[in-house]
């Protein structure tokens, strides 16, 4: 589907920096850092480029890059997680409700025009802060528990959003002629689904996905910021909502998980728009 | 002749796997208002990405093209994509080849004829909706007020087929083109849409570019005939000029291989032998050569010029029908 | 149930598919029903080619599907080779489909893109397991070789590098990979240009004569339907109008509206354009057929006994049957 000698130069940065996050989310904790907590109580508030901290610290003493690869960490964490289960439900809801229609497709797109009217990042906000809460005011939720409940808010975020683009894709292909010719040839229904309709659903499902992961990092970082995220700034939205306090003396501190962020966000869109690009071509060619 | 569009030396080609493609080659053609031409030849010809790139609808980085393609004083080659866009609609309008590829399989048949209303014309959405309703029924759709209400997959094959030409109606271009528009249809509702592109012409000044391969709906409903064959024009010729007096064996050939209502029932066709020649690589020699039934030597060697009969009669052979050797 | 007549079905122990009062409707919303396919019957005896043209949206693409239960009408009865296909419980209709195979028009849809051209024809191989590996490749280039293509050269291409024809050359292929005994073509030629349409259906014509096929062949093109079949049915709007053999149909129709549909086939011939007798009016909505005869609303000769009765089928030459109460004769 791809050529890799016909990627033009942005191609070829987003690829190469979404590698780097991704091997900063996998390889981060083997890098011979201290943890990102621990606090340089010489360095407070040092400028980037300064000897020891390549970006610096912020007033805490926190070194900004160990804090930035435990942040990639939990962010790509939550983006592909919430994005991979986000799809697969609603890849499997939306993929069946058009394959069999009737009533089920009518609920299913029903809930789907739902889910997607009201804005994002509220839905999320309502879903955090009803499943989050403690009973007990006093007693701090769990951080673990915030990023389950956060993954869990941002996978129904998206179940609607990649649930639509596999029910509108599967309408398109399987009122194609070669599925009524599998069924003539006594193929069974799910064995359709899998060999014929997947396949030919899957690379617009993945062009949104990419899409997907920008939503859910912005997201999660949104909820950071409102006070709703994950609390001890392990991620880049928990960084940019500290970093806020520090803009003052030390504005590398808000800038840096910033720019991070807007990268990897524009790096996403370009790939899924790229991707849907190469598809369209292909489908002209069908 | 003051023309509407004016194609001049047109040659396109993709950049395949297999090598570059030359789909489209040196054709030369001038439309006037409310004229009506026909391009007819085997599948893979050319036809489609010949009307394609005439309305700047092809893209991407494996496409090249060169010539000019003037239309209405605007030279489309020298624009950019959103310009061309532009004159689509109420400049030019296309039916496509392929209806159940062309309308999006989730949206409802009347949002997607009044799109183009609302957007080109400027149209309120209930104007356009009673608008496209007046197109459905039009094009002769029964229960046109029904129609407006469901999606594609409901429909039969001839039911989209209309739909999509209600759409290329909708705004009164200038030009249409028309790429096997009744292929779906049977034989009198395709009689009663011919009909209504004919009034559309009269009544309108429509031009008409009709790409079909039935040469029976091209002798009654165009003033001139292209004959494309491996990317080339190889003959064009007033209609009626062209079935009285054809000087293109292939042509000849072509219309010998139509199943025709008057042949004897149960007997067997006739197939024009081989197929068109890979048009990735360009042999010298003319084209039809391994297929023609006139073939001589000379054939294999010499690519054949475009020649003119003093009437304007075009073809490119080098011993032509008609002609003593 | 009023259908159209059963005069014309024959009483031989050569028929292989009998179809009776099919009925096949599409419920869209509350009380709105699109009557697609409205108490048709005929039969096929083997070896034969029945042709079915008609209107466009007349029910004829419904009509073949229908006999292959996807979906399964509304009512009636489709006897395959003296079972009824309507009643099987759903694993016994798996297999007993294969024996009726289906082409389609669009010959590109009808292949998936992103399977090769040996895995599209060993799918149905694979299904009902005919053969090890070994056996089904074996197959495959059989099949291939009998449709005119160079397995060599086709086995590892994917379907949209191929042109219509080459397409349709592969779906016949696959269709007969489960040695079916009938093959439902649903206007098989009408997507490709000429020069292959005669090469498609002089294969069509090759694998019936190889194999003993019976075809039910949908088309619009009555020029093709006169040089393949053995018997023409013309249907309007869910209905049979006529069924005669294509010598007789062509040259005396009798129905109102096989003439019109005659007189509407184009002419290659600028000089010999008549123009005449387009069908007038607008074609009735199959969600609320017109009474008694269904063609009334565009026939000139319709009396007012056409609108009170439903003209049944009935011989008016040998082998020629017309649902009219005033036929042409
Ligand atoms: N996007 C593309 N990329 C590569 N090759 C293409 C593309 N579009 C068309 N072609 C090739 O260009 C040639 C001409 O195709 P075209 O679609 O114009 O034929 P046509 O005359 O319209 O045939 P048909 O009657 O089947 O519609 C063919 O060999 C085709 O394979
Ligand atoms: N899934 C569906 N839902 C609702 N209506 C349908 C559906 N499929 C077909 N119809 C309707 O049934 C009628 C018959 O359609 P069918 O496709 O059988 O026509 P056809 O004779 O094959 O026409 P064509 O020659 O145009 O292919 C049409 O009115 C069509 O709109
Ligand atoms: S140039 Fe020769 S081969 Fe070509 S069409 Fe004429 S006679 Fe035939
Ligand atoms: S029954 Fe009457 S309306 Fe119907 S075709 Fe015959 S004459 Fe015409
Ligand atoms: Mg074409
Ligand atoms: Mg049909």
């Amino acid at each position: 589907m791809f050529n890799i000698s016909k990627f033009t130069k942005p191609t070829w940065l987003s690829v190469s920096w979404l590698g780097l996050m991704l091997f900063l989310a996998v390889f981060g904790s083997l890098l011979p850092f201290k943890s990102w907590k621990f606090v340089y109580e010489n360095d407070l508030g040092v400028v980037p480029f300064s000897p020891g901290h390549i970006l610096g610290t912020d007033n805490n003493g926190y070194d900004l890059l160990v804090s930035l690869v435990a942040g990639t960490r939990m962010s790509v964490f939550i983006a592909i997680t919430a994005v991979s289960l986000g799809g697969l439900i609603g890849s499997a809801l939306g993929i069946t409700a058009a394959f069999v229609r009737g009533k089920v497709d009518t609920v299913m797109s029903t809930v789907f025009n739902v889910g997607l009217a009201v804005p994002n990042l509220v839905l999320a906000l309502a879903l955090v802060s009803v499943l989050a809460t403690n009973v007990d005011i006093n007693q701090a939720v769990p951080t673990w528990r915030r990023v389950m409940v956060l993954i869990i808010s941002l996978t129904i975020v998206l179940i609607p959003i990649l649930g639509r683009i596999a029910r509108g894709a599967t309408l398109s292909w399987s009122g194609r002629d070669f599925v009524t010719a599998a069924r003539s040839m006594g193929m069974r229904d799910r064995k359709i689904i899998m060999k014929h309709i997947v396949p030919n659903v899957l690379p617009a499902l993945i062009a949104v996905a990419f899409l997907a992961v920008g939503v859910v990092i912005i997201a999660e970082a949104s909820l950071s910021i409102l006070g709703v995220g994950i609390p001890d700034g392990a991620s880049w939205g928990g960084m940019i909502a500290r970093g806020r306090n520090d803009l003052e003396y030390s504005p590398h501190v808000l800038y840096i998980p910033i720019i991070v962020l807007a990268i990897t966000v524009i790096s996403t869109n370009h790939l899924g728009d790229v991707i849907r690009a190469s598809l369209d071509r292909r489908e002209s060619k069908v | 002749m003051n023309s509407l569009l004016s194609i001049k030396d047109l040659n396109v080609s993709f950049d395949t796997p297999r090598g570059m493609l030359e789909a489209v080659r040196n054709v030369d053609i001038e439309i006037a208002a409310g004229m009506s031409v026909g391009i007819v030849g085997e599948s893979g010809s050319g036809k489609t990405v010949l009307s394609r790139a005439a309305m700047g609808l092809l893209q991407g980085s494996n496409v090249h093209r060169t010539g000019t393609v003037v239309f209405d004083g605007h030279e489309l080659t020298a624009m950019t994509r959103p310009e061309v866009r532009s004159h689509f609609g109420t400049g030019m309008a296309m039916i496509f080849q392929d209806p159940m590829t062309a309308l999006n399989p989730v949206r409802r048949i009347g949002a997607q004829i009044s799109e183009s209303l609302i957007f080109r014309l400027g149209m309120s959405k209930k104007d356009a909706l009673k608008r496209s309703l007046e197109l459905l029924q039009l094009v002769r759709i029964p229960d046109a007020k029904s129609m407006l209400r469901k999606f594609p997959y409901q429909l039969s094959g001839g039911m989209r087929q209309r739909v999509m030409i209600a759409i290329a109606i909708s705004c009164n271009p200038k030009l249409l083109f028309a790429d096997e528009p009744t292929t779906a249809l049977d034989v009198t509702v395709q009689a009663q849409i011919l009909q209504l592109l004919r009034e559309l012409r009269e009544d309108l000044g429509m031009a008409m570019v009709l790409v079909t391969h039935d040469l029976g709906v091209v002798a009654g409903n165009t003033d001139y005939v292209a004959v494309m064959y491996a990317g080339q024009v190889v003959e064009f010729s007033p209609t009626t000029k062209l079935f009285a007096d054809m000087r293109m064996p292939y042509t000849e050939a072509l219309l010998e291989s139509i199943p025709k209502i008057d042949h004897p029932a149960g007997k067997r066709l006739l197939a024009i032998a081989g197929r068109l020649p890979d048009p990735t690589d360009r042999g010298s020699g003319c084209s039809f050569a391994p297929r023609c039934r006139y073939s001589q030597a000379k054939c294999l060697e010499e690519s054949p010029t475009l020649k003119t009969d003093p009437d304007g009669h075009l073809y490119r052979c080098l011993f032509p029908i008609g002609e003593a050797l | 149930m009023a259908g159209s007549g059963i005069a014309h079905m024959r009483n031989s122990t050569d028929v292989v598919l009998t179809v009776r009062d099919l009925v096949v409707e599409f419920r869209l919303g509350k009380d709105r029903v699109v009557r697609a396919v409205s108490g048709l019957s005929f039969d096929v005896v083997k070896g034969e080619v029945l042709a079915i043209v008609g209107e466009s949206g007349c029910g004829k693409t419904t009509l073949g599907r229908a006999i292959l239960q996807l979906p399964p009408p509304n009512s009636g009865e489709v006897i395959f080779e003296g079972t009824d296909l309507t009643q099987l419980p759903k694993e016994n209709l798996r297999s007993a489909r294969t024996a009726i195979q289906m082409i389609f028009q669009d010959p590109i849809s009808s292949l998936d893109p992103r399977m090769t051209v040996k895995q599209l024809i060993d799918e149905p191989l694979e299904i009902w397991q005919r053969g090890d590996e070994q056996e089904r490749s074996v197959r495959i280039n059989e099949l291939l070789n009998n449709v005119g293509l160079d397995s060599e050269l086709v086995l590892d291409r994917h379907a949209y590098e191929f042109s219509g024809g080459q397409c349709q050359r592969i779906s016949i292929a696959r269709a007969l990979a489960l040695d079916p005994r009938m093959l439902i073509c649903d206007e098989p030629v009408s997507a490709l240009d000429v020069s292959i349409q005669a090469q498609i259906i002089n294969l069509l014509q090759d694998m019936h004569d190889r194999y003993g096929l019976s075809i039910i062949f949908i088309s619009h093109d009555l020029a093709v339907v006169k040089a393949i079949s053995n018997r023409v049915m013309v249907m309007y709007l869910g209905k049979i109008c006529e069924v005669a053999p294509p010598e007789i149909l062509y040259a005396k129709p009798a129905h109102h509206y096989t003439r019109a549909l005659l007189n509407s086939v184009p002419i290659p011939d600028p000089t010999r354009q008549t123009r005449t007798e387009l069908l007038q009016g607008e074609p009735p909505s199959p969600m609320n057929p017109p009474t008694g005869c269904r063609f009334r609303t565009r026939c000139a000769a319709s009396s007012v006994l056409c609108t009170q009765e439903e003209p049944q089928l009935r011989e008016v030459s040998p082998g020629q049957f017309v649902a009219c109460h005033h036929p042409i004769i």
